[in-house]
């Protein structure tokens, strides 16, 4: 019959009209943010041993850290991400082999000033003397943490191609 | 009480100019006369206001959209704030403009919906002037509002601006037949052109009922008259941006764009007169006054406009003139013919 689509037509509008509406309300509500989501960093000071693998990871030079040997040991004094600059790849926290940096689900950055805008992860003063005691709990507690975890990937990541085992990496960042 | 609301005003304006005594009727008559005038205008001005409001919450909610809800309550003060920043802009106007029209058609394209509301009965015993002739006055004055797009296509010396307007010309002369022509079905059976006659005939059955292909027709073709969806061929933002509308910014826009609604007002309350039975309360719904009935009918009619714009994609300029002459046109001949042998054949049996 002729007008037979019009008619259909209408029908859906009609119906969509009344149907739920899929608009999250921004500020007052948020979509769920996946567990897997690239927002700001946090480092854990006490598991980071300075090593510097994070910035010479990032391909745009984002991560500037500064340390300060006080003992035997390398004390991190300012770890600073130029935010603005920052790709959100993910490279430096796989490059992490102590586990340290990570991401948060907190995508909101913004700054009034420009000058805000550079995230300080870490600027603190290097103690005169080596602190026995937390430095050599903080030290103990991730090793046996992380040794049975290295071999289990090793396992996983030498017999598979180089891929893999930045696959393998990325799986440890997401738990 | 609610039912004569202002009718009562009216009355108590009246007689408060009456008691005055030394004011000849003449006069206070005529200042009546300009506060109907100055409340249909006031009544247009905010009808305008809430359609931009409504048409955009109805395209949200037609898209699973929520649509304006941050400025006051519900987004309510969105267009007021909008108009505001209009207002503020300043008026552009183009270098090569024929200045005097383009500022004019502006200033006059709020005349005719103003003009058209003047006379129609929008309640029992509502209209600003009750005229004889009323249909008549009301074709020739809502077809008035194509010459207004036409000045602002034309002064606007923009090629955009001058292909939108000759649109709105052509389209204009294609539809308004077969909106007449669909009418005539309806003053052939009520034997008047006064609206307050037409509405009294329909108080047992809308005409809608004994002539539904004219409330076709007429529906269409009033559509296509006030430019929407599927015949906005006008603005047609996408092919040429906006038509007569194009080099006008701040309040000339603001005024084109509000009268857009208030020719929608002006059609669904024509049709809603001459085919859903005007103020009539239906099921003997009385309670309800006379211009609310009204104004649900209105609105309903309002809302199936804003509809068709989110259902139906824009026809070609060739569909639109061929759809006009080839189909509205011979039906609405149509259906006078069979509506006088009807009336014929009910005549013969002496009903």
């Amino acid at each position: 019959m002729f007008g037979k689509g019009l008619v259909k037509g209408l029908q859906i509008t009609w119906k969509e009209f009344w149907a739920p509406k899929l608009t999250v309300q921004y500020p007052e509500k948020q979509h769920t943010v996946p567990e897997r989501f690239h927002g700001k960093f946090v480092l854990d000071v006490d598991k980071c041993i300075a090593c510097g693998l994070c910035a010479n990871a990032c391909p745009n030079r984002v991560i500037s850290l500064n340390k300060q040997k006080v003992g035997k040991k390398q004390y991190l004094t300012d770890y600073q991400m130029n935010i603005q600059y920052c790709l959100f790849c993910g490279l430096c926290v796989e490059s992490c082999n102590k586990d340290a940096l990570h991401f948060t689900k907190d995508f909101n950055m913004n700054q009034y000033f420009y000058k805000n805008i550079p995230l300080v992860l870490v600027r603190r003063e290097a103690p005169a003397e080596p602190l026995e005691e937390p430095t050599a709990g903080g030290e103990d507690q991730p090793k046996p943490k992380l040794k049975p975890q290295a071999p289990k990937e090793e396992k996983v990541a030498k017999p598979a191609a180089p891929a893999a085992e930045s696959e393998a990496a990325a799986g440890k960042e997401g738990q | 009480m609610l039912e004569n609301l202002f009718v009562g005003t009216a009355d108590w304006l009246r007689s408060l100019l009456g008691g005055i005594g030394f004011l000849p009727t003449e006069i206070a008559e005529s200042i009546v006369l300009l506060v109907k005038l100055v409340a249909v205008l006031v009544f247009i001005l905010v009808n305008a206001l809430w359609l931009v409001y409504m048409e955009r919450k109805v395209a949200a909610f037609m898209q699973a959209r929520i649509g304006p809800n941050r400025v006051g309550p519900w987004g309510l003060l969105q267009t007021t704030c909008d108009i505001g920043k209009l207002i503020s802009k300043e008026i552009i106007i183009p270098k090569k403009a024929d200045k005097v029209v383009f500022l004019l058609a502006p200033v006059l394209i709020f005349l005719p919906p103003l003009m058209v509301f003047a006379v129609l009965p929008l309640g029992k015993n509502m209209a600003a002037l009750d005229l004889n002739i009323g249909v008549f006055y009301l074709l020739a004055i809502a077809s008035l509002s194509t010459l207004f797009f036409f000045m602002g296509g034309w002064a606007s010396n923009s090629k955009y601006s001058l292909l939108g307007a000759m649109r709105t010309v052509a389209q204009m002369v294609s539809y308004e037949l077969p909106l007449v022509l669909s009418l005539l079905g309806v003053i052939m059976i009520v034997g008047s052109l006064n609206m307050s006659d037409i509405i009294a005939a329909q108080e047992h059955t809308w005409l809608i009922f004994t002539q539904p292909i004219a409330f076709l027709i007429f529906f269409i073709a009033a559509v296509a008259e006030t430019n929407r969806c599927p015949f906005d061929l006008v603005e047609g933002e996408s092919e040429i941006i906006n038509g007569p509308y194009t080099e006008y910014g701040g309040m000339g826009f603001a005024m084109f764009f509000l009268a857009e609604y208030a020719n929608i007002m002006v059609v669904c309350a024509m049709a809603t007169i001459m085919f859903l039975g005007g103020w009539h309360a239906p099921f003997g719904l009385t309670f309800i006054p006379s211009w609310v009935w009204f104004f649900i009918k209105m609105y309903v009619l309002i809302f199936i406009v804003m509809q068709f714009r989110w259902t139906y994609p824009r026809i070609r300029i060739d569909q639109l003139m061929g759809f006009g002459w080839k189909v509205l046109v011979p039906l609405s001949l149509a259906n006078i013919f069979v509506t006088g042998i009807g009336m014929y054949i009910y005549r013969a049996i002496g009903w």
